[in-house]
């Protein structure tokens, strides 16, 4: 091989998360100086594990790292920082009160004889970071009046204060709408045209092969291949990151709605101190439709579900489903008529400890009478255990029994449960929020399957997803969120990608 | 399960270990100390009875306190509704009368009413002012013990005796001995199995159980939040106020100044040892109620002092429950390196 000497080299790594989930699967994978290199698989495919162990964030069980010719063993992450590599996180860690500079250099500080912080030069050196890599950044803006983007740019420059050589970033797009990405991209190839190495953590395709040079393909804790960009493509990688081919086009069927199921009338949710969260919502789901909700998290998804679910009152506005006014229901009314599948199953779908059976029932042993023994008092355990096995069969969740507590299952399985239990409750009306989220690629396909299964049963579908191809996949119809102001009531044929986004970004169709 | 044995026995024999350094440094004999220990609480029918009978003031209020803690809901008030439930059976017994068949059901429920009211308080400032049960059920055990002391001082005080106590009950309600076992360890076996069943086989113990563990989850799945949480309050009172009222049915046959003693917390601490399961407060308080009892004796044949019934315990609550999480990771780690092992080859 007439390869150069790659900068860096992981041989062997394994690693083993208590108490047995093999994340990292005898791995060897070499990253070279100067390049773009994208680390892609599905979630759990060890990406992420791979990257923290580089970055000495955990410790793998066995294998070797060389950095530049020589063996390293990062105990924590400064450690990492100080020999040259950073990694920016998905969430962003910074002091929303602090201004760019101050956030910038915080641990570092320059200070000057008299041990104080030297502000003039601190500030000065941070312009000059963002003059050497044209960030386009205001040093003395606090942290959070800028956007989600200019934050992860401050996390950047923050690593490059600290003078790394790798940065490691791990799914960066992931937070960006559609018009904001061409900039960050335009920005690591500044930083790779400096001679800095990005390792790229993504899981859409179009970007890593737009962005790489090469891209290692991971699945299951393995390496399947690294292969260079420039001699692949968007088929042949899903191919190698599921293992088989995979459907990019949407399986559902045109077929016209039938009566308004849902319907919200001037819907406003004010906080005490005026903040308006949502402003006079209009809307309808009808039978057989899916509508999608796009938004940037924070624009009134969150108050729109806590209304619907009857956790929030709203301050004023109507509620109807199938003209049966629920705006006061308490939630175990509403739960007759709205099945309902949260954002976040550890905290709101279901109870990590339990056994997957006590998961499977809740809600149920409400509605359902079988569920319930004498005189109502007592649990029919037996048909508890019969109907979870349905749900299990039905869903096609993997688990080692009904009984094993429900965090051991993987995520996708954890999601099948929480989905079929909701699916099963046969009502009316199904609000799902963010219903793939953190799944892998084959489990997406089985919901969407399901989702798209009960569109056609004649139920109606609100779906809220921060994720504009899932949106544009199921959706019949789409509504816009910005500011919890309804910007956009589109459906789906009439509209694109950069219509909603420019939506979502600033309210009003057209972008400046 | 085989975790949970592991952990109960490590812990039991590290603590026997220390116990038996700090026996030895104080230059006593261990073995002979641990074979008195254990020959005054489980060896015989008379230690074994008295060791069962101690065990039921720890074993109520650690039921109530692992049904509370498990629910999520933070019942700290044992001690206040132990006393309380005494105050009202000791009342029913000296102004009721009835052939024993209804009255020593009668002063059992009364006793129950006791920490009923008691954990009533606390449940309805909590639902209709949002208190904290957490402080005013701690508040609550103040006022009850005051309240207690000031009744047995002044309204149903014995005017023949010297010291604050009421007279004794009536003799109908006195809980029967048979043999040396007293009927009052009926009520406690009836008490783990009724728990037991309601929190593992109701609808509503289900919903607790949920409620314990994803307070969110069980209201978006339907629970009724608050009513589950009166519930609890309520049904966990009702255990330590029976615990009062066996006390002195069975006992003392009066309300006599300091009945409440520590059962109460040595029951709350009990109940976290067991990590709020029921069968396991259950064996943990009668494991606890025989180093107390063996401890009586032991001070009759050795010179050791009963108090290192106290450090023994103590020791006891530190091991088990900082070994129960350490166990856990430690568990998981070997297999996971058994695991990357596995792996490599």
């Amino acid at each position: 091989m007439t390869n150069p000497s790659p900068l860096i080299e992981m041989r062997r790594i394994i690693k083993v998360y208590p108490p047995n989930v093999v994340a990292l699967d005898d791995v060897t994978v070499d990253f070279r100086r100067g390049e773009i290199h994208s680390i892609v698989g599905e979630n759990g495919a060890g990406k992420s594990t791979l990257m923290k162990v580089l970055y000495g964030l955990t410790h793998a069980n066995a294998g070797e790292i060389i950095y530049k010719g020589s063996a390293v063993h990062f105990r924590e992450p400064g450690e990492a920082i100080a020999a040259g590599i950073g990694m920016v996180h998905q969430e962003i860690v910074l002091i929303p009160e602090y201004t760019v500079w101050e956030n910038i250099v915080l641990g570092v500080e320059p200070v000057n004889w008299l041990g104080k912080i030297d502000r003039q030069r601190a500030r000065r050196l941070v312009q000059q970071k963002i003059d050497e890599f044209q960030f386009n950044l205001d040093p003395d803006e606090k942290v959070e009046n800028i956007s989600v983007a200019a934050r992860q740019k401050v996390e950047i420059l923050t690593l490059l204060y600290r003078n790394v050589e790798v940065l490691i970033l791990d799914e960066p797009t992931a937070v960006l709408t559609p018009q904001e990405i061409p900039q960050l991209f335009a920005e690591l190839n500044r930083l790779r045209a400096s001679g800095r190495t990005i390792l790229f953590i993504s899981h859409r395709l179009d970007e890593v092969l737009e962005l790489s040079d090469r891209i290692t393909v991971m699945r299951k804790g393995k390496k399947v291949d690294t292969v260079p960009a420039s001699s692949t493509n968007r088929q042949e990688l899903a191919r190698m990151m599921v293992g088989r081919d995979v459907l990019f086009t949407t399986r559902r069927k045109p077929k016209p709605p039938g009566e308004a199921v849902l319907r919200v009338e001037n819907l406003t949710v004010r906080e005490d101190h005026g903040r308006v969260r949502l402003d006079n919502l209009n809307f309808e789901v009808r039978a057989g439709e899916i509508v999608g909700v796009a938004g940037v998290e924070g624009n009134g998804q969150f108050e729109l579900v806590n209304t619907l679910m009857g956790i929030q009152k709203p301050t004023s506005g109507h509620i109807y489903i199938r003209d049966v006014d629920i705006t006061h229901f308490d939630i175990l009314q509403r739960r007759k008529f709205i099945s309902f599948v949260p954002q976040d199953r550890g905290k709101m779908g279901a109870s990590l400890s339990a056994p997957v059976w006590e998961d499977a029932i809740m809600t149920h042993h409400r509605l359902n009478p079988r569920l319930s023994g004498w005189k109502g008092l007592l649990l029919n355990t037996r048909y508890a255990q019969e109907f979870t096995r349905q749900l299990i069969d039905t869903f096609q969740v993997v688990l080692p029994s009904p009984r094993a507590p429900f965090r051991t299952l993987s995520g996708g399985n954890q999601q099948k449960v929480v989905v079929g239990r909701e699916l099963l409750l046969q009502s009316d009306f199904v609000l799902l929020d963010q219903p793939t989220r953190g799944l892998d690629v084959g489990s997406m396909e089985y919901i969407h399957d399901q989702i798209l299964r009960i569109r056609s049963e004649g139920r109606a579908v609100l779906m809220i997803s921060a994720d504009l191809e899932e949106i544009f996949l199921l959706s019949d119809r789409i509504l816009v969120l910005y500011r919890g102001r309804l910007v956009g009531n589109l459906p789906v044929e009439q509209t694109n990608p950069q219509e909603v986004g420019s939506l979502m970004l600033e309210g009003q169709p057209q972008s400046a | 399960m085989r975790q949970k044995l592991l952990n109960a026995l490590i812990g039991i024999v590290v603590a026997l270990l220390l116990g038996a350094i700090l026996l030895l440094l104080q230059g006593y004999d261990p073995l002979a100390t641990y074979e008195a220990l254990f020959r005054y609480s489980l060896f015989g029918y008379y230690p074994f009875a008295t060791t069962l009978r101690n065990a039921v003031p720890l074993v109520l209020p650690g039921l109530s306190a692992a049904i509370a803690f498990a629910s999520g809901v933070v019942n700290l008030g044992q001690p206040g509704q132990l006393v309380m439930g005494a105050l009202f059976a000791t009342v029913g017994g000296l102004y009721l009368n009835l052939p024993p068949a209804l009255m020593i059901p009668a002063l059992a429920l009364l006793a129950m009413l006791g920490g009923v009211v008691w954990a009533g308080i606390a449940a309805l400032l909590r639902r209709f002012f949002e208190m904290s049960e957490f402080i005013v059920t701690l508040m609550l055990n103040m006022i009850a013990d005051f309240f207690t002391a000031w009744a047995i001082t002044e309204p149903f005080k014995d005017p023949a005796a010297f010291s604050p106590m009421t007279p004794q009950i009536s003799p109908n309600g006195w809980l029967p001995e048979w043999g040396e076992f007293n009927t009052m360890i009926l009520f406690m076996f009836a008490a783990v199995v009724i728990a037991w069943f309601i929190f593992h086989r109701w609808k509503a113990g289900y919903e607790w159980r949920i409620t314990g563990q994803n307070a969110l989850f069980a209201r978006l799945g339907g629970c009724e939040i608050n009513r589950n949480f009166m519930a609890v309050m309520l049904l966990t009172g009702a255990l330590a106020g029976l615990a009062g009222g066996l006390v002195v049915m069975g006992g003392p046959h009066r309300f006599i100044r300091g009945l409440g003693a520590n059962y109460a917390w040595d029951g709350v601490m009990i109940a976290i040892v067991a990590n709020n399961g029921l069968i396991a407060t259950f064996l943990y308080g009668l494991f606890f109620s025989a180093i107390q009892t063996g401890a009586l004796g032991m001070e009759l044949i050795t010179s050791v002092p009963n108090e290192i019934s106290q450090v023994l315990q103590a020791v006891l609550v530190l091991v088990i429950v900082a070994s129960r999480e350490y166990l856990n990771t430690f568990v998981q780690q070997l297999a996971a390196r058994r695991r990357a092992r596995e792996v490599r080859t």
